[in-house]
């Protein structure tokens, strides 16, 4: 009996099930794409393969590679006998994935070396490296760098090689071009698949994007809400959806969204009202191409005779870190507050899961969307303890008061601070609690403002981890408005940037920040570089 | 006293040590609030006249502070007198701040049209000579000492509803109101759950303001003869009635004019320390 074989019975998250049974098999050789929006349980799925699900989580089921059977569930000492070895984890981000202290050689070269059990000599290992290197396209001389050296293709293509050393029977590649601009991505996905087939190892690729795998798996699975809802071969699949949810993924193409996006750009200065924008497809359907959990468009916001808000457009897919940035007075908390339904638009429409949200607060529910504000001081009632903040929050969205101590853990403060008020606490501390206020009623977006702008530099950091961590644990969308290029690169995937109430340039962050190409994104730039020698933060 | 005093003992986590004049003060009201509990037992027939012992100076036997021109011993008069001197400013107090709290709450949360009602219908209040105003209607409905009691707190209620208006728009304004709305709670939970516990302290320093203002309202009704019937136990009915034996037997003014004064003295400061109390504990004004 050879290749893969999963039959998972389910995952169970702190908050109840997240993924029902699943069961697959991938030939050796062969490759099956997980599709899924995020919060549809790819990711554990993909997670529980090798062991690595986050504190909470339980999986039962079990995994065969080539007959040998792994519980799901089994302890960690044992996974690392799997990991590496049987199952390789290629994860999305090459810029966190590889260690940005150790030269790109030696990350492949541990790896070589454990999967021999010895010491090699360090002739024959340069050679092996190299090789491995070749393997993915990469000169020899890659080794000797460090990983920030190297653009975010390369860094990927040194975390294919270094998953690859080992020769494992199954490669789950999670969701590894999100983080790529467009043509780097179709480079990585075809690098692999070659790599599949030559190596006649078994593959599973998780995305979200199905227009992606489209010629480079053999099957597909779609997942959605923690159930497969449709499996097939990839091509029948694409060419004769099923379900109603794979043609909704189909229709959100994104290399037709990306190629619309670019055309749109020139006439964009001087935006009339675009009638037929309303659901996006000319617009921002955000550079990832998910279906948008929100989309904004033409919104416009005057205060009296001022013009705050001139037409802007902004969209975020489930789970995407979009990073709105800009200079104090440019508008981008005014369009938060707008999306948020604290302040009431004069014009354009706000789309919310495909649902039209008329101005204000009244048409909008807690569920949908909660807010982060500056201050930690004032964001918080002086007169209530934590704990009856928290109480009040979760009774919203109609949970119990039990899970306030859950709940702190969640944004790591003890489950002592409940007793507290807000005076007793730090500034982030306080903000800790803001984010679990504001994840109480489970909201889908989370709309931080300026949320670290008022905290020190390692606070800054410490809250920016916890919403890295609580983005991957939840599946949550996050809006993140900031005039901090530094803290909005760290943390989102795309970046917009306003000036005078419009949207000037919008795109990935390295696309955005790295080569920026409107000039007002480029004063910016150097502005924050400038600005970084004098502070601690690096633009 | 005891409605407006409750909060002291709860709500404060670190108890900081009471200074001196606060316990003078709290002891004074104390000693007022048992003369309003036990006066009528201490003294069931204070107002009983008595012609043959008219006019006693103070320190006569049986008299320490002697008695007046129809003969009531001044002592159980002035202690009889406490309820009558000091549970209608109270309930003016409390009734205007409840009114205060009601309205100002709305003006301020609420803003439009309802603000715009309330507001200028303080303004009118406000334009109104509380003793003359008070006169007349005594005048007109007869006079009685609760339709006083419900005109003061008409006439006193303009300063606590712009008050607590001015309060609610300074919190309504903050972010963890928003950070409310964003939970969609209702606007009662809001307004009566988020934001006036945090103009409490406003709204307990102005309510002890006006049980003085009240005081010595009522003190100057009864002196007219409006507030207070000719014959009840009052200390401003005493004032008044006693103007003409000043000379005779100071006692008889003298004592319900203190009293009058250190009860007024003592709310204020007990009120102005409370407020003080309360900012400090919630760490916004």
């Amino acid at each position: 009996m050879t290749g893969i074989d999963v039959a998972i019975d389910g995952i169970d998250g702190p908050t109840g099930p997240m993924v029902a049974a699943v069961a697959f098999g991938i030939e050796p050789g062969a490759s099956l794409a997980l599709i899924g929006e995020s919060g549809s349980g790819k990711t554990l799925t993909a997670k529980s393969l090798v062991g690595l699900l986050p504190n909470g989580f339980v999986a039962r089921g079990v995994l065969r590679v080539d007959g040998r059977a792994h519980p799901l569930d089994a302890t960690d000492a044992s996974w690392r006998r799997v990991r590496g070895r049987e199952v390789s984890l290629l994860l999305q981000d090459p810029f966190t994935s590889l260690s940005p202290v150790h030269r790109c050689g030696p990350q492949i070269a541990w790896t070589l070396e454990a999967q021999a059990g010895r010491r090699l000599p360090k002739r024959e290992l340069d050679l092996a490296v190299a090789k491995r290197l070749a393997e993915v396209n990469l000169p020899a001389r890659v080794a000797r760098a460090y990983p920030h050296e190297l653009s975010g293709g390369m860094r990927q293509r040194v975390a294919i090689a270094a998953a690859l050393a080992s020769d494992p029977r199954l490669l789950i590649a999670d969701e590894p071009t999100t983080a790529l601009d467009a043509s780097n991505q179709a480079e990585i996905l075809d690098l692999l698949r070659a790599l599949q087939i030559e190596r006649g190892m078994a593959m599973l690729l998780i995305s979200h994007d199905l227009g992606l795998v489209r010629g480079r798996t053999d099957d597909v699975l779609v997942m959605r809400h923690g159930e497969v809802v449709e499996r097939g071969a990839t091509a029948t699949v694409l060419s004769s959806p099923e379900h109603a949810y794979t043609r909704a993924l189909i229709a959100a193409d994104p290399v037709l969204a990306i190629e619309a996006d670019r055309h749109d750009r020139p006439d964009r200065p001087d935006r009339p009202d675009r009638p037929g924008d309303a659901l996006g497809h000319g617009a921002d359907i955000g550079v990832s191409g998910r279906i948008p959990l929100i989309s904004a468009t033409g919104v416009v916001k005057r205060f009296g005779l001022r013009t705050v808000l001139d037409g802007v457009d902004l969209s975020i897919a489930p789970g995407q870190v979009v990073g709105v940035v800009g200079e104090s007075g440019s508008g981008k908390s005014t369009l938060a507050r707008c999306i948020a339904g604290l302040e009431r638009e004069d014009g354009g429409s706000i789309v919310f899961d495909g649902r039209p949200l008329a101005p204000g607060r009244r048409s909008r529910t807690p569920e949908q969307m909660q807010i982060v504000f500056q201050d930690p001081y004032s964001s918080l009632n002086p007169m209530m303890t934590i704990g009856a903040i928290l109480r009040e929050a979760l009774a919203v969205g109609g949970r119990r008061p039990e899970e306030v101590p859950a709940l702190l853990e969640l944004v790591g403060l003890p489950a002592d601070a409940a007793a507290k008020r807000p005076a007793q606490l730090s500034g982030g501390q306080r903000q800790r609690v803001a984010i679990a206020r504001a994840l109480a009623p489970r909201p889908r977006l989370l709309i931080c403002d300026e949320s670290v702008s008022a905290l020190d530099v390692q606070v800054q950091a410490q809250i920016l981890d916890l919403l890295g961590r609580l983005r991957d644990e939840l599946d949550i969308a996050i809006l993140f408005i900031s005039h901090d290029l530094a803290v909005v690169r760290r943390i989102a995937d795309t970046v917009t940037v306003v000036w005078q109430g419009r949207v000037v340039e919008h795109g990935t962050c390295a696309q955005v920040l790295d080569e920026p190409s409107e000039d007002y994104t480029k004063l910016l730039v150097a502005a924050a570089r400038r600005d970084s020698t004098g502070r601690t933060t690096v633009a | 006293m005891t409605a407006a005093l409750g909060p002291v003992g709860v709500g404060f986590r670190s108890r900081r040590r009471i200074p001196v004049t606060i316990v003078v003060c709290l002891a004074v009201l104390a000693v007022a609030l048992l003369a309003v509990l036990l006066g009528p037992l201490l003294f069931p027939d204070a107002t009983e006249q008595d012609i043959l012992s008219s006019l006693m100076p103070a320190g006569s036997p049986g008299h320490p502070l002697g008695t007046d021109e129809l003969g009531r011993d001044i002592l159980a008069l002035t202690v009889a007198g406490a309820a009558s001197a000091l549970v209608g400013p109270v309930c003016v107090a409390v009734g205007s701040m409840l009114l205060g709290i009601l309205l100002g709450t709305l003006a301020g949360y609420e803003r439009g049209p309802l603000d715009f009602a309330i507001s200028r219908w303080t303004d009118l209040l406000l334009a109104l000579p509380v003793l003359l105003a008070a006169i007349v209607v005594s005048g007109v409905f007869g006079g009685g000492y609760w339709t006083t009691v419900a005109l003061l707190i008409l006439l006193f209620s303009p300063s606590d509803i712009r008050i607590v208006r001015a309060g609610v728009l300074e919190q309504a304004a903050r972010p963890y109101i928003e950070a409310a709305q964003m939970l969609s709670l209702s606007r009662w939970r809001v307004m009566f759950r988020h934001i006036l516990p945090n103009v409490s302290s406003l709204v307990i320093t102005n309510a002890m303001l006006n049980v003085a203002f009240a005081l010595v309202a009522f003190s100057s009704l009864s002196f007219l003869g409006v507030g207070v019937p000719p014959g009840t136990a009052d200390w401003g009915r005493q004032l008044t009635d006693n103007r003409a034996i000043m000379f005779d037997n100071p006692a008889a003014v003298i004592v319900p004019a203190v009293l009058i004064i250190a009860v007024a003295c003592c709310v204020n400061l007990v009120g102005d320390w409370l407020g003080q109390r309360l900012t400090r504990s919630g760490g916004l004004a």
